[in-house]
C-alpha cells in the first residue's frame, strides 16, 4: 500500500481538510457578488482540483502500483465525453437558420 | 504454386464479384425527385395541424350500391384562408376501395385511389368529384386532407401559416363484411404455439438424453439447474435459445409485415396495427434476437478462447441474461390487444411523448431500461474478463479475432448504451410522472431524443456486426487451414471501427434539422469509417487466396456473408452524401441496405458460427448435407427478399408507410406497375426464407439426440476451445480450490507456430505499463 | 446439455439459496438473478400502471408496485446470504497484462465506473443543451417582452424559458445551506469509508481484532449515517423546507425556507410565477424607448416612478423543462447514493459480525471506489446545478 503521509500529515485527513476548504470558497464565491462568467470561471477552477483530489488520493490512483492502468482506464471513456459534450451539450437544433448564406432560399436571383 | 495454373476456388470468386455487379442497381431516378415532390416544390401540406380547419364531405352514402356512381363535393371551412387571398386551399382525398374520378379541371386523379386539386383549383374551399363503388361488398374508408391557405408567399411554397386538418369517413357495404383475420389473433396464436413448440422441446430433449429417469424428481433439479446456473456455458445456451426464439418471433412480425405489403392498397393490416408491426420487428430483432445471439456465443466462447475457467462476474452473468426475457415481456405488453408501442424502434420524439403513442409504449420504454442494465452488465463483466483472465502467456496480441471482436463490441455497446438509457429513462418519466423533456410545448427539443438515441444507436449497429467478423475471421481461418492474414491490421481495424463509430452517428440525422456543422462532420467521418471495414474484407479474402479452402457449411455460410455484408456495405456508402441521403431517407433503400448487413451480416455470420461451435457446444455433430439445403435454400430466397428492396426505394416507396399505391404515370406519392409484382416477389421469398430456416433447427434437434459425437477439435482450429472436450467441463478451465487456481492453462499449450507475433512498439508501450517482474511475487494482501 | 457439469471436483452440489462455501471459487448457481429480474420487471410495470403524465391513473397498482420492491429485495437478501461467507479466501487477481496483480473485482468496478461517467455525461448534456438553447427567464422578464406579447397572470398564457435551479437556492444562504451541508457530509463520508478500509487492512497482529471490528463497524455506520442525512436534506431541500425561528442573541432573524415544490419549481410547473424580485430598471429604459409597444400595457397595469417600473402584472413562465432537467439529475445522483445505502446497510452489518479482516478488506475498497464516485459526481453537480 503506498505512503499514507504527506507533508508529514495522514494523507486521507490532508486530503479531507483540503476538499472542506474548497467547498467553503466555493460556497463564499456564490455569495459575494461576481459576475456570471466570473462565478463560471472560479466553480469550474474549483470543481477541477477537488475531481483530483477526490480521484488521485481517495481512490488511490496517485502513487499505487497499479495506479498507472487503472487511471488509464479511467481516463479512457474522455474521448467519448468529449465528443458527447460537443455533439449533444452544444448543439442545437438550426434546421434553416445555420445553414450558409448560399444555401438558404432568396439568394440566387433567377 | 505453378503460377500458370488457374484455380478453381479464385474463378468462382471472381464470377461471384463481377455476377453482383452486374446485377447492382440501376439508378434512375424520377425527374421530379424520389419523394415525388412536383416541380414547384410545394410542400401542400402547411407547417401545422389546426382544429379550426374543418374538412366535409359531401355526397357519401352509408351504405353504397355497387358499381353506383356518387358526385362527392369535398370542402373545409376555417383556418386563414379568406376571399381575396391568392389562393385559397387544397385537398387530397384518398379512398380505399372503388375508384375516384375527376369531373373538371380542378380535380386530377393520381391513381384510381387518390385525387387531388389542380393547379387551377387552388383557388377555391370546395370541388366536386366522382366516385365509383366497387361491385363487391367491400368496407370503404375515405381519408381527406384540406389545407387552407392565407395566401402569403413565405415558407415553402407559400406554405407558412397555412393550415390542414384531416377527416376520416367510413362507407359500408350492402351486405356486411365481417372483420377480416384480425392479426392480432393471428400474431398472438403464432406466439403462443412457438412457446408451447420450445416449451415441448426442451421436455422432449430432456427425455431423449435421460430416457430412463423422465419423472419430475429428476426433472425438478434439472430444471433448476438451468434456472439458477452462473456457468458461461449454461447461460450461454440461455441466451442462445432465446435468441433463436425471438428471431422466430420476429421473423413471423416481418411475415405480416410482408403479408400487408404483397398487394398495393391492401387492408390486411391498418396503419395503427402496422405501426405496432414494425416497431416490434425492429426491436425484436435487434434487442432479443441479435443480441443475445451474440452474447451467447460471446458466453460460450470467450472464456474457452482466453483458457479462463469462467467470466469474471458469474453471478452478474446471469443476471444479465435473466433481465432479457422480463424484459421482453414488458417490451411486448399490450401487443396482442392492439396497444402495442408504435413508435418504430427508433421512438423518436415528440410522437413517443404524445398521449397518441399507445399505452404500450411506456411498457416498451420500460423493457428497454432492463435491457440496458442487462448490456451494461454484460459490458463490464466480458472487458474485465478479457483484460485480466487471460491465460498466462497470451498477449493481447494473441488473442483469438472472435475474442477481440467481443471485446470491441462490448467497449462500444457499455460505453454508447447509457446515452439511450437516459434516454429511456427522460421519456418514461415524461410518460409517467410528467416531466417534460420531450414536450414542445414547455420547450423542449424532440431533437435531443434522436442525438441520445442515436449516439447509441450506431455504435449499436457496429456492435450486432463486429462480432459477426470475428466469428468470420475465425471460420475462414480455419476454413483455409493456415492463419488470417494480417492479425494486426484486423485488430487495429475493429478497435479503428469500435472508435470511430461513435462520431459518425449523426448521418441517421441528415434530415431532422439538427446543426449543418455537425451534418458536415458526419457526413466526412461516416465516409472514413468504410475504410477500416474495406480492409477486413480484402484480408479475408487474402486469406483464402493463400490457404486451401475447405468446403464445409459454415464455410459456405462464411462466404455468403462476404459476399452480402460486403453488397450492404457499398449500398451504405450511398448514405453519407448528405444530398444523397435526403432523397434515399425513409425509403426501401435503407430498408434495403440494412437488412443486407444485419441479416446478410450478422445473421449469415452466426449462423456460420452455429455449425462452427455447434460440435464444442453439445458435443455432437450437425448433419452435412441438411446444413448445406439450409444454406442453398436461405441464401437464394434471402436474396429474392431483400435485392429488389433496392429498387424499389429508387422507386420511392417509403419505409414505414403501411400500403402503397402504383399508378402508370409518374404521380405523387406512388409508384410505377411493376412495383406491385416485385412487392408480391419479396412476399413469397420471405415466406421461403422464413420456413428454410426451420431446418437449421430440424438438424439442430436431430443431432443434440443422435448426432454423430464430435471429437474435441473436428474441424482442425487452434485456439484454446479445441484444445478442451466436447462439450467442456465446468469450470471450463482448471479450478479453484481453497485458495489457488490449479491446472490452468498456458499459451504454451496450443500450437505457437500459427499464432506467435512479435509485440510491436505501441504494444510494448502498453505493456510498459504493467507491474514489474518482481512484484509478480506479490500474490497475498 | 453439457454433460457432466462438475468436472474433476467432489464437493457438494452447493445451495442456490445460500450460503455458499468459497472455497471452492463463486457459486455455480444462485436464485437471486432471475428473481431479481422478476421484481424489477413488476416495479416497472406497476409504476407505470399506476400513474400517467403525472396523474394517478390506478391506485390499485400501488401494492403491486411494493410487491415488484419486495420481490427484488428478497432476490438482494439471496446474494448477500451467498456472499456474507466471504472471507476473501477467493479473490482472483489478474493474469493478464497489463492489469497483472490486481484485483479482478477492482477492475470490474472500474469498468463500471466507465458506464457510470457516460450516464451522468448524459445528464449533463441534456442540461447543458436545455439550458444554451432556450432563453433564461430572467433575460425575458427583463426585455419586457412578456408584456408585448401578453404572457401574464391574467391572459393565462405563459413564455417557455429555462429558470434554472440556482435562481432560487443560491438566492440566500439558509436555501444553499442544505446543498452545501450535503456537500459537508458526501466529503466527510468518503473520508469515513476510508478510514473504515484502512483499519480493516490492518495486518493481523497489529491491532487488536475486538478494535478492529468497532472501528470498521463505527466507521461504516458513520459513512451510512452520513449518507441518510444526505438524503434526508435533499428531500428537506425539495419537499418540506424549513424553518429557522428568531435567535436574539446570534442576531438572527426568522426565516421560512420554502421547499422548492412549495415555491412552484416542480416538473408541472407550466404556469410559475417568480417570487424573487428580478431587477425591472431595464423594463423601464424600454417602455421609454418603446411608448406605443407598452402604451396599452402602461394604461391599464403599470406605471413608472422614479425610474422604476411597478406592476400588478405578473409574467407566467412553463419551466418544466428546467425543473425535469434539475430534478431528474440530481435525482439520478440521489438514487445512487441510495443504491450506496443499501450496499452500507449489508456492509454495516457484516462489519457488526466482525466479517471484515485483512484477507477480504478489499471488498469495501471496491464499495469505496463507488462511493468516491458518487462523491465525484456531486462534486460536478452541486456548482453547476445548485450555485451556477
Amino acid at each position: 500500500m503506498s505512503e499514507h503521509k504527506i507533508f508529514g500529515q495522514d494523507i486521507y485527513w490532508a486530503n479531507f481538510i483540503g476538499l472542506m476548504v474548497l467547498t467553503a470558497i466555493e460556497v463564499v464565491a456564490v455569495g459575494s457578488e461576481f459576475s456570471k462568467a466570473m462565478t463560471l470561471f472560479i466553480l469550474v477552477g474549483i470543481a477541477i482540483p477537488k475531481f483530483i483530489m477526490i480521484a488521485a488520493i481517495f481512490m488511490h490512483l496517485w502513487g499505487d502500483k497499479d495506479s498507472k492502468i487503472l487511471t488509464l482506464t479511467a481516463l479512457f471513456p474522455t474521448f467519448f465525453i468529449i465528443v458527447m459534450v460537443l455533439f449533444i451539450g452544444l448543439t442545437h437544433p438550426e434546421a434553416t437558420t445555420g445553414l450558409p448564406e448560399w444555401c438558404r432560399p432568396g439568394y440566387y436571383k433567377l | 504454386m505453378n503460377k500458370t495454373k488457374i484455380h478453381a476456388r479464385s474463378i468462382i470468386v471472381m464470377s461471384i464479384l463481377l455476377l453482383a455487379m452486374a446485377f447492382s442497381p440501376l439508378v434512375s431516378s424520377f425527374p421530379t425527385g424520389i419523394s415525388g415532390v412536383k416541380d414547384s416544390g410545394c410542400n401542400c401540406h402547411g407547417a401545422t395541424t389546426s382544429e379550426s380547419v374543418i374538412p366535409t364531405i359531401e355526397g357519401l352514402p352509408e351504405v353504397y350500391n355497387y358499381s353506383e356512381t356518387y358526385e362527392l363535393t369535398v370542402g373545409f371551412t376555417g383556418g386563414p384562408s379568406t376571399i381575396g387571398n391568392i389562393n385559397l386551399g387544397g385537398f387530397h382525398l384518398w379512398a380505399s376501395e372503388g375508384e375516384l374520378a375527376s369531373n373538371d379541371a380542378t380535380v386530377q386523379t393520381y391513381n384510381p385511389s387518390e385525387v387531388g386539386h389542380t393547379e387551377i383549383g387552388n383557388d377555391q374551399t370546395s370541388w366536386t368529384l366522382i366516385w365509383t363503388a366497387p361491385a363487391s361488398d367491400k368496407n370503404i374508408e375515405f381519408i381527406l386532407h384540406t389545407n387552407s391557405v392565407n395566401g402569403n408567399a413565405g415558407g415553402g411554397a407559400g406554405s407558412s401559416g397555412d393550415e390542414w386538418n384531416r377527416l376520416t369517413a367510413k362507407v359500408s357495404a350492402p351486405i356486411e363484411v365481417l372483420e377480416q383475420a384480425n392479426p392480432y389473433v393471428v400474431l398472438s396464436t403464432l406466439i403462443v404455439i412457438s412457446a408451447i413448440l420450445l416449451v415441448i422441446t426442451v421436455t422432449y430433449i430432456f427425455y431423449r438424453t435421460n430416457p430412463d429417469s423422465f419423472n419430475w424428481k429428476t426433472f425438478e433439479p434439472w430444471i433448476c439447474e438451468w434456472l439458477t446456473s452462473t456457468d458461461h456455458k449454461k447461460v450461454g445456451t440461455l441466451y442462445f435459445l432465446a435468441g433463436l426464439f425471438f428471431l422466430g418471433v420476429g421473423g413471423i412480425m416481418a411475415l405480416m409485415i410482408r403479408i400487408q405489403l404483397s398487394v398495393p392498397g391492401n387492408d390486411f393490416l391498418t396503419q395503427d396495427q402496422y405501426n405496432q408491426f414494425f416497431t416490434l420487428h425492429g426491436t425484436t430483432m435487434i434487442f432479443l434476437a441479435a443480441m443475445p445471439l451474440i452474447n451467447g456465443f460471446a458466453n460460450w466462447m470467450v472464456p474457452l478462447q482466453i483458457g479462463a475457467p469462467d467470466l469474471a462476474l458469474p453471478r452478474i452473468n446471469a443476471m444479465s441474461f435473466w433481465l432479457q426475457p422480463v424484459g421482453a415481456l414488458l417490451i411486448f405488453t399490450g401487443v396482442f390487444s392492439g396497444t402495442g408501442a408504435d413508435t418504430g424502434w427508433t421512438g423518436y420524439a415528440p410522437y413517443i411523448v404524445s398521449e397518441t403513442a399507445h399505452v404500450g409504449t411506456t411498457m416498451w420504454v420500460a423493457g428497454q431500461i432492463m435491457l440496458v442494465a442487462s448490456s451494461t452488465l454484460t459490458g463490464v463483466n466480458f472487458l474485465t474478463t478479457i483484460a485480466v483472465m487471460r491465460a498466462p502467456g497470451m498477449g493481447w496480441m494473441q488473442m483469438p479475432l472472435f475474442t477481440w471482436s467481443i471485446l470491441v463490441a462490448n467497449l462500444m455497446l457499455f460505453l454508447s448504451i447509457p446515452a439511450f438509457g437516459v434516454g429511456l429513462v427522460q421519456v418514461y418519466l415524461d410518460r409517467v410522472i410528467g416531466t417534460a423533456f420531450y414536450d414542445a410545448g414547455s420547450g423542449g427539443d424532440p431533437l435531443l431524443w434522436s442525438h441520445l438515441f442515436w449516439y447509441f444507436g450506431h455504435p449499436e449497429v457496429y456492435v450486432v456486426i463486429v462480432p459477426a467478423f470475428g466469428v468470420i475471421s475465425e471460420v475462414i481461418a480455419t476454413s483455409a487451414r493456415r492463419t488470417v492474414f494480417g492479425y494486426r491490421s484486423m485488430v487495429y481495424a475493429m478497435a479503428g471501427i469500435g472508435v470511430v463509430s461513435f462520431i459518425v452517428y449523426g448521418h441517421h440525422m441528415f434530415t431532422s434539422g439538427m446543426s449543418p456543422t455537425l451534418r458536415f462532420v458526419t457526413m466526412l467521418t461516416t465516409m472514413l469509417v468504410a475504410v477500416p471495414t474495406g480492409i477486413k474484407i480484402f484480408n479475408w479474402l487474402k486469406t483464402m487466396h493463400r490457404g486451401s479452402l475447405v468446403y464445409r457449411t459454415h464455410t459456405l455460410w462464411a462466404l455468403g456473408f462476404l459476399v452480402t455484408f460486403t453488397l450492404g456495405g457499398i449500398s451504405g456508402m450511398f448514405f453519407p452524401s448528405m444530398a444523397m441521403d435526403l432523397h434515399f431517407h425513409e425509403s426501401y433503400f435503407v430498408v434495403a441496405h440494412f437488412h443486407y448487413v444485419l441479416v446478410g451480416g450478422t445473421v449469415f455470420g452466426f449462423f456460420s458460427a452455429i455449425y462452427y461451435w455447434f460440435p464444442k457446444m453439445t458435443g455432437r455433430m450437425l448433419d452435412e448435407r441438411l446444413g448445406v439445403l439450409h444454406f442453398l435454400t436461405a441464401f437464394i430466397s434471402y436474396n429474392g427478399v431483400f435485392w429488389p428492396m433496392h429498387r424499389l426505394g429508387v422507386w420511392g416507396m417509403a419505409r414505414r408507410h403501411h400500403t402503397y399505391f402504383i399508378s402508370t404515370e409518374e404521380a405523387m406519392g406512388s409508384l410505377p406497375a411493376e412495383a406491385a409484382g416485385w412487392n408480391m416477389f419479396i412476399s413469397v421469398s420471405a415466406f421461403l426464407f422464413f420456413f428454410s430456416n426451420f431446418l437449421l433447427i430440424a438438424n439442430m434437434i436431430k443431432s443434440v439426440i443422435r448426432g454423430k459425437k464430435a471429437p474435441a477439435d473436428p474441424w482442425g482450429g487452434w485456439s484454446f476451445e479445441w484444445m478442451t472436450s466436447s462439450p467442456p467441463p465446468t469450470p471450463s478451465f482448471g479450478h479453484f480450490n481453497h485458495g489457488e487456481w490449479i491446472n490452468l492453462p498456458t499459451l504454451k499449450d496450443s500450437n505457437e507456430e500459427h499464432i506467435g507475433n512479435d509485440p510491436s512498439p505501441l504494444v510494448k508501450w502498453f505493456q510498459s505499463l504493467m507491474v514489474l517482474d518482481d512484484e509478480n511475487e506479490e500474490v497475498n494482501n | 446439455m453439457s454433460g457432466d457439469y462438475h468436472g474433476d471436483d467432489d464437493h457438494e452440489h452447493q445451495s442456490a439459496w445460500g450460503p455458499h462455501d468459497w472455497s471452492h471459487g463463486a457459486p455455480h448457481n444462485s436464485w437471486a438473478p432471475i428473481i431479481m429480474s422478476i421484481g424489477i420487471g413488476i416495479f416497472l410495470y406497476t409504476v407505470a400502471s399506476a400513474y400517467s403524465w403525472g396523474e394517478m391513473v390506478d391506485p390499485a397498482s400501488i401494492p403491486l408496485i411494493f410487491l415488484g420492491l419486495m420481490i427484488s429485495f428478497f432476490g438482494m437478501i439471496i446474494w448477500w446470504r451467498q456472499d456474507a461467507s466471504f472471507d476473501g479466501i477467493y479473490e482472483p487477481r489478474a493474469t493478464g497484462t497489463p492489469f497483472q496483480n490486481i484485483q479482478i473485482r477492482k477492475v470490474a468496478m472500474w469498468m463500471f465506473l466507465m458506464s457510470e461517467m457516460m450516464v451522468f455525461t448524459s445528464l449533463f448534456s441534456t442540461y447543458m443543451r436545455y439550458r444554451l438553447g432556450l432563453t433564461p427567464c430572467v433575460e425575458i422578464y427583463e426585455s419586457g417582452s412578456w408584456i408585448v406579447n401578453s404572457q401574464t397572470i391574467d391572459s393565462g398564457e405563459a413564455v417557455n424559458c429555462f429558470l434554472p435551479a440556482s435562481e432560487l437556492i443560491a438566492s440566500s444562504w439558509f436555501h444553499i445551506a442544505p446543498g452545501a451541508i450535503n456537500t459537508f457530509a458526501l466529503i466527510i463520508s468518503s473520508f469515513t469509508i476510508v478510514q473504515a478500509l484502512r483499519w480493516a487492512k490492518k495486518p493481523v497482529g497489529s491491532v487488536d481484532e475486538e478494535v478492529r471490528r468497532k472501528r470498521v463497524y463505527r466507521y461504516l455506520g458513520s459513512t451510512w449515517i452520513l449518507a441518510i442525512i444526505f438524503l434526508t436534506l435533499k428531500m428537506v431541500e425539495w419537499f418540506v423546507g424549513f424553518y429557522i425561528p428568531e435567535i436574539e442573541f446570534l442576531g438572527l432573524h426568522e426565516h421560512d425556507i420554502v421547499s422548492l415544490v412549495n415555491e412552484g419549481y416542480t416538473i408541472h410547473a407550466d404556469h410559475y410565477h417568480p417570487h424573487h424580485g428580478w431587477e425591472d430598471t431595464h423594463l423601464a429604459e424600454l417602455a421609454a424607448a418603446n411608448p406605443s409597444e407598452f402604451e396599452e400595457y402602461f394604461a391599464n397595469i403599470a406605471s413608472i416612478e422614479g425610474g422604476y417600473v411597478t406592476t400588478d402584472a405578473v409574467m407566467m413562465a412553463d419551466i418544466r423543462v428546467s425543473t425535469s432537467t434539475f430534478f431528474v439529475t440530481t435525482g439520478t445522483h440521489g438514487a445512487h447514493v441510495f443504491i450506496g445505502i443499501i450496499g452500507l446497510t449489508y456492509m454495516t452489518w457484516k462489519a457488526w459480525t466482525g466479517g471484515y479482516t485483512p484477507q477480504n478488506a478489499v471488498s469495501i475498497e471496491y464499495f469505496g471506489l463507488y462511493w468516491h464516485f458518487v462523491d465525484l459526481i456531486w462534486v460536478l453537480v452541486f456548482p453547476f446545478f445548485y450555485l451556477y
